[in-house]
């Protein structure tokens, strides 16, 4: 496992960077490069994220952030319309604020 | 992601709140992966057992095995993966065909587990599960999905429908997972199930097709409650809290 926790805190664009950086290596390149990726783009709809996908990026989050940040956790209290509508967006400010 | 040796494959192993004393151990379906479980009705258990997840062979992000979908085969990979995580007892619990496999589990392997939760368990005697792997084609994926997505609220795109469509010719015509379903017809009458001697949950959609499996079950196992929750087969997904709650109340009383 290729865990880095890292305790640089980082700005809303640094995060929407390393968002997509986890995106494109959960779902491949060649998706990707098809897609305009901005903080308004939806996990489900937009970037067609299945729910296994989430588990993977999850991982990267928990890798990378380590307890600081509980994704998993602010996942599991929202109900399944807030999954399907959750953007970029609303992730990077949740990083943001928990850092 | 975490992935162990089992029968020297790879299988994908998701852990929550690893020091506490008991283990969940929650086993998903067919063509479906560990996800069922990872939102929702994983941190409810979480609170108070360490729970274990993990992908069937071919599923998520395990890796892809052609042969050995009977019961003993999944169980025997089971056994192993305890083994590996070196848990010599768990409550377990499985969904579907991972409801088959847990009751197999605790018929093959009593010592190893302690109290059984079976959700929406389908009768393998019944002919429409295999119907589908007959019938099988894209369009009838795509008939499925627009028709069916509602129960689930989820709405699959191009990608997605090219992954779950690969998923299924892999599984349907480059695996023995059909004739090895076939062989596993009998397995509500055998008297291993009448033999299982945990506490078990029965717990089946109101709605669901499979409720009269959940009936059977009852009838056989010796120290049974069955529960119906509002739903239908994909009770796990439409209440997931509903189900999460009372597997723990279940698992802790």
């Amino acid at each position: 496992m290729d865990t880095i926790i890292s305790t640089a805190k980082l700005n809303s664009s640094e995060i929407f960077d390393l968002m997509k950086q986890f995106i494109t290596e959960v779902i491949g390149e060649e998706f990707v490069e098809e897609m305009d990726i901005t903080m308004e783009s939806s996990f489900t709809k937009d970037l067609e994220m299945d729910s296994i996908e989430i588990v993977s990026f999850s991982e990267k989050i928990k890798n990378h952030f380590g307890e600081q940040i509980d994704f998993t956790g602010w996942l599991s209290n929202m109900d399944l319309d807030e999954l399907i509508n959750l953007n970029l967006g609303t992730i990077v400010n949740y990083i943001e604020e928990c850092q | 992601m975490p992935i162990i040796n089992v029968k020297s494959r790879g299988v994908h192993v998701q852990e929550l709140n690893k020091g506490a004393a008991e283990t969940v151990l929650l086993v998903h379906g067919m063509f479906s992966n560990l996800s069922i479980y990872y939102f929702n009705i994983a941190p409810i258990l979480a609170k108070h057992f360490h729970v274990v997840m993990y992908d069937l062979k071919s599923h998520g992000m395990s890796e892809k095995i052609a042969d050995g979908y009977d019961l003993n085969s999944m169980t025997d990979d089971l056994s192993e993966l305890l083994e590996r995580l070196e848990l010599s007892s768990v409550h377990l619990a499985g969904y579907s065909f991972g409801g088959l496999i847990s009751l197999k589990m605790a018929a093959r392997f009593p010592d190893k587990i302690k109290k059984l939760a079976i959700i929406e368990a389908p009768d393998p005697n019944d002919d429409k599960t295999r119907d589908i792997i007959d019938e099988y084609s894209r369009e009838f994926l795509e008939y499925y999905v627009q028709n069916f997505a509602d129960t689930t609220k989820s709405k699959m795109g191009k990608r997605q429908m090219e992954k779950n469509h690969r998923m299924y010719e892999y599984l349907f015509h480059e695996t023995s997972i059909k004739s090895d379903m076939i062989r596993e017809r009998d397995f509500f009458s055998a008297a291993e199930i009448g033999e299982i001697s945990q506490e078990t949950l029965l717990l089946y959609g109101a709605d669901s097709n499979c409720l009269e499996a959940g009936k059977k079950l009852k009838k056989k196992i010796k120290r049974v409650e069955m529960l119906e929750v509002d739903g239908d087969h994909n009770v796990p997904i439409q209440q997931p809290a509903s189900i999460g709650n009372l597997m723990e109340s279940f698992f802790k009383n």
